[in-house]
């Protein structure tokens, strides 16, 4: 394949195909994900929407990365990658400690419920699927990972019985590796040829497990290479569960929970959020059975985290900036302008500043409660920007003030300046920055942290917001010009991005229009809250929310029958969120005490395409018939005041 | 295969030459072109049941075909009209889904195949005619593909008394083809039924992937979806040229410039030319490259191919034949598809011209021609 022109097009981790270009572009945070305890002895799941990274995190821990990573590990760009596998006891001077099988569920495995056989004949020959394709991934691992041929070298590997507990006498253990490879082609082979067929009737010799019986091998002293057992440890990791059947799923599940492996077992899948497959297998403990489960995006999200995620975001970048072979840009961000303070702008903001304070005080004319206030504005000091941005802060925490006044009837007397400051934060400075972008026309979508909040915690958005930023740096560099890119021109590259992938989802998507209908909606809804003068949600609602108990209905059949209309609901709920349009969160206990929440909110970039600020934390509760309402009408502002600020 | 004056030529002499019984086939659609082909051939005479096999998709409550409803019945009145007393219509339903809801999946394909389920479902006919100008990919390939199978396990086993031909005919209209759009493609590509078989198979794993997508306009989406599930580790892209329009390979070039060369990283040579309305030069140009490939590959156990037709429906049976023919010679090569939710039309102002710039094409798979 040709050197990559534009490296942050190369997308998700299958793609790369090359294990060392693979390794050079995999942020090390990443690993910061997985769970400090327990990490090679239990069940843990990850999810996440798609291109969120699991696969690719997955993929480190394979036999061939390992390998590449440990024959690079004096090289700078591995350093970082190589000490923290080595922290975890994967790899050490000596070479890779850990044998990682990753089998894929994304293959033929559902098909398997369009024969027509019973279901429990169904289920044996799910089993004899998995048990094959894991005795054959085992055995190309292994071969792997001793620098063997496969499968010319099977016969210097051995397969032995497990010390405890029965073991199935159609299985050839012990046997060398060709005794199994061979058992396990023949079942796979047939298995497949019988989901295939034109032939009706070829299907009915086929036989078929009782259960998972290969994990029972995958111990480290069942594995041996010439009479020496290959690793310490062993990790089995499949990867897109959510594409079994409901069916399939759950019986995997329980297979795991019951079988207690005594070897790592990771779950790759696709976040759903409406799947009552979510709910895990009854009888399974956490910390006991299974970790609890990892969504990515909100690991990211949380405070503690997203400057993680942007550190790892942007040390990804700068490996993929430099890897473009027709410019030489070592640092993403750097060529990223991230301030307005300069000449260009002092005039909009200066304009800004006089038009917020003549408002401000037209408002507060009849009294003197705000004196104090604004004369601390206007001794302020600071760029126009900061001065405006203050200016806006303080229009907002007066319209507050004037409400709550209002209530109490309490025209109280003249406030502080520390009271100012405490009122403040860091959310209502945030609401006036956007407010002053939006009235002023001034850029808001730039910089590195924003576009690191655009990826909306998902690493392929990001690299495709990048890419097209980067599209545009290393045209700059083939025409001599400058490769800074300005925040309008980044603001405008981004809007061009978000807007295609608007027009693009009639197309794209299921029910696409209805989706876009319903979006629209919860737009219209975020506007309304957003826009409202006293910023109640500062910086902005960008989101939605079911209660859990409100789910659980939506998701029963049950209530389904009394309530029809809750299936085209869920139909675009489900498109929205397997589409990664709406970033959901399940069990959040926020707001209201004792009640948890399912929040839905926009993708960033919706945010963009709407207009919205890109923050996190403001959303509306909302109930199912609600929903089902903005579906057919979209969303109708109530009918007392709110809203319009501008 | 023959075309335009020569289809109607073909079919008078053809039809003419005996007794024929036809059970021409054709999918219930809203697509003007629905019974062109069938009128076309009923014009042409000749003595033998004309039956007409209707094939209806059910593609839930839910599919955007549904707004167009009121073609569809039209449609079916123009071949109620057409068919009067030479034949019967008969028809069969083909569930697209394997259910409701958020987690179904995708089973007309498989359902497809199982329209014929053997030989003796088509010994009464002389002439199977599979009309494919109103039929989804994923139906019609899974479709001929079973009759081509059942035609020549009979051959071989000499099962049957008598073995049909089979026809396809497909009613080619660019400007219309740029009327009807998907709406909403499936999240996930699969392999069609019957071409699948070695291409998922873990004890393969390693053997290098070669892919072949034949390109069409506006098809981003699906190719994508289609490279996700097949991951190849070369692509050979065929491009229709020779076309009518003689920009048509450059505009696909730069429809796709960002996703062939950015993306996937293709190497300039490993481009494909395949006549736009030749469907068997298509299957020539892949079956070489097929066999190219297995043969360079060789020493490393070979390879697997798999093809997909994002294109005309003409060059997508180019595209069967060449995957059909080269799996009879054990070689592991397979169809990859991703279906569209739905289609939606533009406003046809004028039925009666569009039908006028249809040309028929005729292609002849299977029979007395090839013995």
């Amino acid at each position: 394949m040709r050197e990559p022109r534009n490296p942050f097009r190369m997308r998700t981790s299958e793609h790369i195909e090359s294990e060392a270009t693979f390794l050079r572009l995999f942020g090390p945070g990443v690993l910061d994900l997985l769970p400090k305890e327990n990490l090679w002895d239990r069940v843990q799941i990850f999810r996440s929407a798609p291109g969120g990274g699991k696969t690719s995190l997955f993929r480190v821990f394979t036999p061939a990365a390992l390998l590449t990573l440990h024959g690079f590990r004096a090289n700078e760009d591995y350093k970082e990658l190589y000490q923290r596998m080595r922290d975890l006891g994967v790899l050490s001077d000596n070479g890779p400690h850990l044998l990682g099988i990753m089998l894929s569920c994304a293959r033929n495995y559902a098909m398997l419920d369009d024969l027509g056989f019973d279901q429990s004949r169904k289920d044996r020959l799910f089993f004899s699927l998995l048990n094959a394709r894991l005795m054959l991934a085992t055995l190309r691992g292994a071969l792997t990972l001793k620098n063997l041929r496969y499968p010319e070298d099977l016969e210097r590997v051995n397969i032995l019985a497990p010390a405890y507990g029965d073991f199935p006498v159609h299985v050839p253990v012990p046997g060398s590796g060709k005794d199994l490879y061979d058992w396990a082609c023949s079942i796979e082979r047939g298995i497949c040829e019988t989901i295939d067929s034109f032939n009706p009737s070829y299907h009915e010799a086929l036989q078929g497990h009782d259960t998972l019986y290969v994990l029972s091998l995958m111990k480290p002293d069942c594995i041996l290479c010439e009479g020496v057992p290959i690793v310490d440890r062993i990790l089995v990791m499949f990867d897109d569960v959510h594409k079994l059947t409901a069916l399939q799923r759950q019986k995997l599940l329980e297979t795991l929970f019951d079988y207690r492996p005594s070897v790592g077992i990771w779950l790759a899948e696709r976040l759903e959020a409406l799947s009552p497959d979510e709910l895990l297998a009854p009888g399974a403990t956490t910390g006991r059975e299974y970790g609890k489960p990892i969504n990515l995006e909100d690991f990211w999200r949380t405070s503690a985290n997203s400057r993680r995620f942007e550190y790892v975001i942007t040390n990804i970048a700068d490996k993929r900036s430099r890897l473009a072979y027709d410019a030489q840009i070592e640092s993403f961000a750097g060529c990223l302008q991230e301030f307005l303070d300069g000449t260009e702008w002092q005039d909009r903001f200066n304009e800004a500043i006089k038009i917020i304070s003549e408002r401000i005080r037209t408002k507060i004319r009849s009294t003197k409660r705000y004196e104090k206030w604004v004369e601390d504005r206007e001794m302020l000091e600071g760029t126009p920007r900061q001065r405006a941005i203050a200016w806006r802060a303080l229009e907002i925490l007066i319209e507050r003030d004037i409400r709550k006044i209002q209530l109490s009837f309490d025209f109280g007397l003249p406030l502080e300046h520390e009271e100012l400051e405490q009122k403040e934060s860091f959310s209502v400075r945030a609401a006036a920055e956007f407010f002053i972008a939006r009235e002023f026309n001034v850029p808001y979508y730039f910089g590195i942290s924003r576009l690191t909040t655009l990826a909306s915690s998902n690493i392929e958005q990001f690299l495709a917001f990048a890419g097209d930023l980067f599209e545009e740096i290393i045209s700059a560099a083939l025409l001599k010009r400058q490769t800074i890119l300005t925040p309008q021109r980044q603001e405008s590259i981004l809007k061009e991005a978000v807007q295609q992938r608007w027009e693009e989802i009639p197309r794209k998507i299921p029910n696409g229009r209805e989706v876009q209908k319903f979006l629209e909606a919860i737009h219209q809804c975020a506007r309304w809250e957003t826009d409202r003068p006293n910023a109640p949600y500062a910086p902005g609602v960008t989101g939605i929310a079911l209660t859990m108990e409100d789910r659980d209905k939506l998701i029963d059949p049950k209530v389904r029958l009394v309530h029809p209309e809750y299936e085209r609901l869920i139909l675009i709920l489900s498109a929205c969120i397997s589409h990664n349009l709406l970033e959901a969160s399940l069990d959040r206990s926020q707001g209201q005490k004792g009640k948890t929440w399912m929040i839905l909110y926009l993708n960033r970039w919706l945010c963009l395409k709407f207009g919205l600020p890109l923050q996190y934390g403001g959303w509306r509760p909302k109930t199912p018939a609600e929903l089902c309402k903005w579906l057919d009408q979209g969303f109708r502002p109530p009918k007392k005041n709110g809203g319009g600020l501008l | 295969m023959k075309r335009g004056a020569d289809f109607n030529n073909f079919w008078k002499s053809y039809l003419l030459s005996g007794n024929r019984n036809l059970l021409y086939v054709l999918g219930r659609g809203f697509d003007p072109r629905m019974c062109i082909g069938f009128g076309a051939i009923l014009g042409a005479g000749g003595y033998g049941v004309r039956n007409c096999l209707v094939i209806e998709f059910d593609e839930g409550p839910d599919s955007p075909s549904r707004r167009h409803i009121s073609l569809v019945e039209k449609n079916l009145k123009i071949l109620k009209n057409l068919i009067q007393f030479r034949g019967e219509i008969l028809t069969k339903s083909v569930r697209m889904w394997s259910g409701d809801g958020p987690g179904r999946r995708r089973v007309g394909s498989r359902n497809a195949a199982a329209v014929f389920w053997d030989i003796s479902d088509l010994e009464n006919y002389t002439d199977i005619v599979i009309d494919i100008s109103a039929m989804p990919r994923g139906i019609y390939f899974s479709l001929i593909g079973k009759i081509l199978y059942l035609l020549d396990h009979a051959k071989k086993n000499d099962q049957a008394r008598l073995i049909p031909n089979l026809h396809v005919v497909v009613s080619e209209n660019v400007r219309l083809d740029k009327k009807i759009r998907d709406v909403g493609i499936d999240d996930n590509a699969s392999y069609v039924h019957g071409f699948g078989r070695g291409l998922e198979m873990e004890a393969t794993e390693g053997i290098p992937k070669v892919w072949i997508p034949i390109l069409g306009e506006g098809q981003r989406g699906q190719l994508e979806r289609i490279y996700t599930l097949v991951n190849p580790d070369e692509i050979c892209p065929v491009f229709p040229s020779p076309s009518l329009n003689p920009r048509r390979g450059d505009e696909l070039l730069i429809e796709y410039r960002e996703l062939l060369f950015d993306q996937w990283r293709i190497e300039p040579k490993n481009i494909i030319y395949a006549s736009e309305q030749n469907p068997f030069e298509a299957y020539r140009q892949i079956h070489r490259t097929v066999c190219h490939y297995n043969r360079s590959l060789g020493p490393l156990g070979g390879c697997k191919s798999v093809i997909s037709a994002v294109s005309s429906k003409l060059l997508s049976i180019g595209a069967l034949l060449a995957v059909y023919e080269l799996k009879e010679t054990g070689m592991s090569v397979g169809l990859a598809h991703v279906e569209a939710q739905g289609y939606e039309i533009d406003e046809i102002e004028n039925v009666g011209c569009i039908n006028d710039q249809v040309e028929l094409f005729t292609l002849w798979l299977a029979g007395d021609c090839y013995e």
